[in-house]
């Protein structure tokens, strides 16, 4: 059997999550990996979130919100941008492969850019393999 | 190299003049441990209290750990060296203590020893800089004119490394953890009460000391720490298993510099860089 991952999308409510539903209201086809958690906004997003998902076994996260400029709090991405991208420097230097770990800014009428990004975002994934690193072992 | 008995006789004569003017209520310095190499962390409350303050070269700690313990608004004497007065800056950047609340006894200092190794401590462990970049009082000759030498420097080793070598290295390196918490003590930045592994609510790793806790111990502390770890070092020379804990500061705070063009605890007017933005950041910094 071939290698499906599995990947944590955290969605923000205004944007992502909605675009993710026009994605699905307009039937675009995209692959079925990734398990999408709703948060209000990328800025509610713990860097430990994101460790915690690798250590229980996610294959690679996503993370999605507004385009900076849009947020429905004015300025909660803006902050994300900083915050995640320090967290990707550190998973970088600890050895995890950057590409498991994406930000996409997708908005609420952007159904197929939340397909493409899925799309895209798994056979890099699927590409990579299993996550073994961080993952806890039984 | 640095006249470490002046700068105690001045260290003394300072502290003795503040208390007994009473224009502080405790002096933040070094105190006399059970021989020369292990001095302690000393706070002064007295004038009698100032006879047991020394200064050697194996005085690293950062006193500005302490200054969080005092309820704010406490009038405090610290002396501080060159990564101490970026702690105090950085501290007052946060809003944990006040400036009109401190008075700094600056230490320009080069040459301090690791009472562990015996080794000299530079720009390999620490940040390099020998002059405090915040002070009222100084204590010693300020020291110009030395190669200056980038603390990044010792990086380019690691860096290089395969990403599979590095996690192999990381997580040899975790796994020696005991999780004494030793490092969350020494650091003049870790004030959080509670820490967010001691949190049972959400219970965010385990206590016991295995590898996927310790992973998510250090590394999230790697995370709060961006942009405020004034690379001091104390964490790495406080570790009992000797965890080289700098490194990854160090490189956290130079992608912080390389992003955000702002070095932690350099000035006075700085907001820390995760709790600020700029519109115009560029989206290159996610890739």
């Amino acid at each position: 059997m071939s290698f499906e991952p599995r990947i944590l999308g955290i969605a923000c409510n205004w944007c992502t999550y909605t675009g993710a539903d026009l994605a699905g209201t307009t039937r675009l086809q995209y692959p079925q990996n990734v398990r999408v958690v709703r948060v209000m906004c990328s800025s509610r997003i713990n860097p430990s979130f994101i460790f915690k998902a690798f250590q229980l076994g996610a294959d690679g996260v996503l993370v999605g919100g507004c385009h900076p400029g849009d947020c429905h709090y004015n300025t909660g991405n803006l902050y994300a941008r900083r915050r995640l991208a320090v967290t990707k420097k550190i998973l970088e230097f600890a050895g995890i492969e950057p590409g498991r770990f994406r930000v996409e800014w997708i908005s609420a009428s952007e159904g197929n850019k939340f397909a493409e990004v899925v799309t895209e975002f798994t056979s890099q994934v699927k590409h990579l393999g299993p996550q073994t690193k961080m993952k806890i072992q039984e | 190299m640095t006249d470490f008995k002046k700068i105690e006789e001045n260290l003394k004569k300072e502290a003795k003049k503040l208390l007994e003017s009473g224009e502080v209520s405790v002096v933040l310095a070094y105190g006399k441990g059970f021989d020369e190499k292990h001095p302690m962390p000393y706070a002064a409350k007295s004038v009698a209290d100032v006879d047991h303050m020394i200064f050697n070269e194996y005085c690293t700690y950062n006193m500005a750990r302490y200054l969080v313990r005092y309820p704010q608004g406490t009038k405090i004497a610290i002396a501080v060296k060159a990564a101490d007065s970026r702690a105090v800056v950085q501290l007052i950047q946060e809003e944990k203590v006040k400036r009109e609340n401190l008075k700094l006894l600056g230490i320009p200092v080069m040459g301090m020893k690791n009472s562990k190794t015996g080794e000299v401590i530079d720009s390999k462990t620490t940040c390099g800089m020998y002059n405090p970049i915040l002070y009222d009082i100084l204590l010693g000759e300020e020291i110009h004119g030395q190669k200056t030498v980038s603390p990044y420097d010792v990086l380019a080793e690691y860096e290089a490394m395969d990403k599979d070598a590095r996690w192999a290295f990381w997580k040899s390196q975790f796994d020696k953890c005991i999780r004494c918490y030793a490092c969350r003590k020494a650091c003049p930045m870790c004030y959080c009460d509670p820490c967010f592994i001691d949190q049972l609510k959400p219970k965010w790793a385990d206590k016991a000391p295995q590898s996927p806790g310790n992973m998510m111990y250090h590394l999230t502390r790697f995370q709060h720490l961006a942009g405020r770890c004034v690379d001091c070092g104390e964490c790495s020379r406080a570790c009992p298993v000797d965890i080289p804990l700098y490194l990854f500061h160090k490189k956290v705070a130079k992608e912080c510099e390389e992003m955000f063009n702002q070095a932690s605890g350099m000035s006075l007017e700085d907001k820390p860089v995760l709790v600020n933005f700029r519109v115009d950041d560029s989206d290159k910094i996610l890739e």
